[in-house]
């Protein structure tokens, strides 16, 4: 059994890294596929983990996974309508299979992967903001091969995950970018401007000119963006 | 890692102004990036739970950022670090 385990920290900050970048689908399946590759490596007994993000119809947006025999399991999960992920992302609760030939659940799905080494299975929501986003799920050829401890490893991994994944879909809502992000973007540009003004007038570091900048808003009861904005106009040259 | 002595109490306050007004996370984030903060928005949540300590400078760009959304709304308002005592000993409340 592998007992090399990937630090929780060290994955948010892989996928906080990916967040930090302009997100496309390909970007999103890509911390989907490392989170794959973090929990597989970091469950033992597992030959296969993968994650699955939902739409709200049970639509699968996006996936990542580290073997075949998961890519198999999941596409036959999806195209039938049913499995142990499907069930995990709809009741939000943790789906635990000991042996999936003594498990009657989902019986088209697992009469459809009977050839593939799959015995146990575990799978467990990924919940965001009171809401089911998808799941994350381990295989295993052995039965019995997950219990509790198992679901509690999975469930910690599901948490920060979810969050993290959720805010890369929500960014990713053309409406959210092209609105609240742009206009963001326009601002914080027009400061970081006035900034560049005070350091090459002053000689000052950025955080000097960041913190002159403040005082004089708080001075003046103006706005951030205003006092920027008449710094970029070359106003008031004298005051700063 | 160390807290300023004064920085407790401003988070506080902050949450507070926050909570009274409503204010989500997520939105006072992106109007404290939009003014130039530079922590990022799981930081910003962390230090709201007083996990982590952050700059003086960029807790006054969330004090800010707080108190441009709050607009006048007459709940608490957000204190900038000049605002509070240098020892850190806990004040009455805002006047």
């Amino acid at each position: 059994m592998t007992k090399k385990q990937l630090p929780l920290d060290e994955l948010s900050t892989a996928i906080g890294r990916i967040l930090g970048l302009l997100l496309t689908e390909e970007k999103v399946d890509h911390a989907v596929q490392s989170l794959s590759q973090a929990i597989r490596e970091s469950v033992p007994g597992t030959i296969g983990a993968g994650v699955s993000i939902l739409d709200s119809q049970g639509r699968r947006t996006s996936r990542g996974f580290t073997d075949t025999v998961v890519e198999q399991a999941d596409f036959l999960q999806y195209q039938l309508g049913e499995g142990p992920c499907l069930t995990a992302w709809a009741s939000e609760e943790t789906v635990l299979v000991h042996d999936l030939s003594a498990d009657f659940r989902w019986p088209e799905w697992t009469a459809a992967v009977s050839d593939l080494p799959i015995t146990s299975v575990i799978s467990t929501p990924l919940m965001a903001g009171g809401q089911s986003i998808g799941a994350i799920k381990v295989y295993s050829p052995e039965s019995s091969a997950y219990d509790a401890a198992t679901a509690n490893l999975l469930e910690l991994f599901a948490t920060p995950a979810a969050t993290l994944l959720s805010h890369i879909q929500s960014v990713e809502t053309p409406k959210r970018i092209s609105e609240g992000l742009q206009s963001a973007l326009h601002s914080r540009d027009l400061v970081n401007r006035a900034c560049g003004i005070l350091m090459e007038r002053h000689q000052i570091p950025h955080e000097v000119a960041l913190q002159r900048l403040l005082k004089h808003t708080r001075d003046h009861r103006s706005s951030l963006q205003a006092v920027s904005a008449e710094i970029v106009a070359g106003i008031p040259a004298d005051q700063n | 890692m160390g807290f300023d002595t004064n920085e407790p109490e401003q988070r506080r306050k902050l949450r507070a102004a926050i909570d009274a007004g409503d204010i989500n996370i997520g939105n006072l984030w992106l109007y404290y990036f939009s003014i130039g903060g530079s922590v990022g928005e799981y930081e910003v949540e962390a230090y709201l739970q007083g996990m982590i300590s952050i700059p003086e400078l960029e807790r006054d760009l969330l004090a800010m950022a707080a108190n441009d959304l709050l607009n006048n709304h007459g709940g608490p308002r957000a204190p900038y670090s000049d605002e509070l005592p240098e020892d850190g000993s806990p004040t009455s409340e805002d006047p």
